[in-house]
């Protein structure tokens, strides 16, 4: 579902990412988990482009988009959702047009908007503030619409950059679990991008540790082997190797 | 009603009149052109969207000239070019072309300030969505930023007022005019603070409605 070969990118001097290939099979709801600054934000971004490599690959949907124009490309970016740490909602608009923003972007038939946009908002349990604006509602929330908004046209790909690094445990748990049933029921591939191993452990399937803009390892999680991952990816890899509580991808 | 003012009604109409062409000709101006400098402004910036170092440059330059200039000179220094377009170089015609280019000049600036409040991250957002730079702009900039440029424009208006009292120099009319002419070289202390009156009442006026409606546009 998204391809990474050989991708590089740098800021100024730094080396923000270094020769970073990985794949990501449909279905998955795929983690990738690092310390602040080693390069996971950015990696998802180079997913849809917003962040463009210095060189290397990206494949989305069995499209190349580092090859497209940039029209393709912006058509291309509509089946791919992203949701973000700050949730970067339209502060001006109401629940509804934050959502039905994103069906006027992709020229979805004027009739028919309003039926997909309370669909979604149904999906995620919102459809009764569809008249509140972002700033009266809570962060659990201003998540969920935002998830609404990414789904709106029917992606098959929902990326996620720290979905709930600025929720408490309670409001996590209930974004996580709207997350869980949009891969499940939508089969919406997911890539989470977190500092967080509550959230690594509750959902993901596969987990990529990140170190230093490179890919440390990549591991299938199973419950016990995740548990004992902390901020040393070396050591807790290693560890778990060792212990046979995950597997090599 | 004061008996002068009685005396002077037909001029001081007249001057309100002209006084409302020039600011009501700048504010359209900012409008027009203003927000499309100041849009540009900010997006030919490091690291925005249409990042371009010679187009930011070059508009930075010019609105920082304009801006840098004594009004009166800018006005003096413009009356060739008025000439130009407009056939003339005095009468409220004529005054209205350096108060556009200053309106422009002006707005623009705050225009950029205001895009530069929005937080990015909807920027990205927006672009995570396929937006084009027109949509971004359209959709999501000036939604966001509506607020902050009806602030701005109030603030622009209110100096549109204050850079036409000075039109009296190209013929241009208006308040300022008729209280330098009639109030102050005709030694008519008492006619010139009514004009100040009309002006006090006038930004009032402008600032309260500036106010209210950023306010009720505003749902951060």
């Amino acid at each position: 579902m998204i391809k990474l070969h050989q991708v590089n990118k740098s800021y100024d001097q730094f080396q923000a990412i270094q020769s970073v290939s990985l794949e990501i099979n449909k279905g998955e709801i795929y983690g990738i988990i690092g310390a602040s600054g080693a390069g996971k934000s950015t990696l998802l971004r180079l997913m849809n482009l917003i962040e463009v490599p210095d060189d290397g690959e990206v494949e989305v949907n069995g499209e190349a988009l580092t090859k497209l124009s940039s029209r393709k490309l912006r058509q291309a970016r509509k089946s791919i959702g992203m949701i973000f740490q700050h949730f970067n909602l339209v502060a001006n608009r109401t629940v509804y047009e934050n959502v039905a923003v994103s069906l006027a972007l992709s020229g979805f038939p004027r009739t028919e908007r309003r039926g997909r946009v309370m669909e979604c908002l149904r999906f995620v349990g919102l459809e009764s503030l569809m008249g509140q604006y972002p700033a009266q509602l809570s962060g659990g929330q201003k998540q969920r619409v935002a998830i609404a908004r990414a789904l709106a046209n029917n992606p098959q790909v929902l990326l996620c950059d720290e979905p709930t690094s600025s929720l408490d445990p309670n409001t996590t748990a209930e974004v996580l679990s709207v997350l869980e049933d949009v891969n499940k029921s939508l089969g919406v591939t997911i890539v989470i991008v977190s500092h967080e191993m509550e959230v690594i452990k509750s959902i993901c399937t596969k987990v990529t540790v990140m170190e230093n803009g490179k890919v440390f390892e990549t591991v299938s999680t199973s419950p016990q082997g995740v548990q004992k991952i902390d901020d040393n990816p070396q050591y807790f890899v290693e560890q778990l190797v060792r212990n046979g509580a995950i597997d090599h991808a | 009603m004061p008996e002068i003012l009685l005396q002077y009604e037909a001029e001081i109409f007249q001057s309100i009149g002209e006084t409302f062409v020039m600011v009501g000709i700048s504010i359209v101006a900012a409008v027009l052109l203003g927000l499309p400098v100041g849009t540009f402004l900010f997006l030919s910036r490091k690291g925005h969207m249409l990042d371009n170092p010679f187009i930011f440059s070059a508009l930075n330059l010019l609105v920082n000239i304009i801006r840098s200039f004594p009004f009166l000179l800018l006005v003096v220094f413009l009356i060739p070019f008025t000439r130009l377009i407009i056939g003339t170089a005095i009468g409220t015609a004529a005054a209205t072309v350096p108060l556009a280019i200053i309106a422009i000049a002006h707005y623009s600036r705050l225009v950029e300030q205001s895009l530069l409040d929005v937080p990015k991250g909807v920027i990205e957002a927006a672009i995570s969505m396929g937006a084009s730079v027109k949509e971004v702009v359209f959709k999501f900039l000036y939604v966001e930023a509506r607020s902050g440029l009806v602030l701005g424009l109030t603030t622009s208006i209110i100096s549109f007022i204050s850079y036409s009292t000075i039109m009296g120099v190209v013929g241009g009319g208006g308040i300022g005019d008729f209280a330098i002419r009639y109030g102050y070289q005709q030694f008519k202390t008492d006619l010139m603070l009514y004009m100040i009156i009309i002006m006090v009442i006038l930004v009032q006026l402008i600032q309260f409605t500036g106010m209210t409606v950023s306010r009720k546009i505003d749902k951060r």
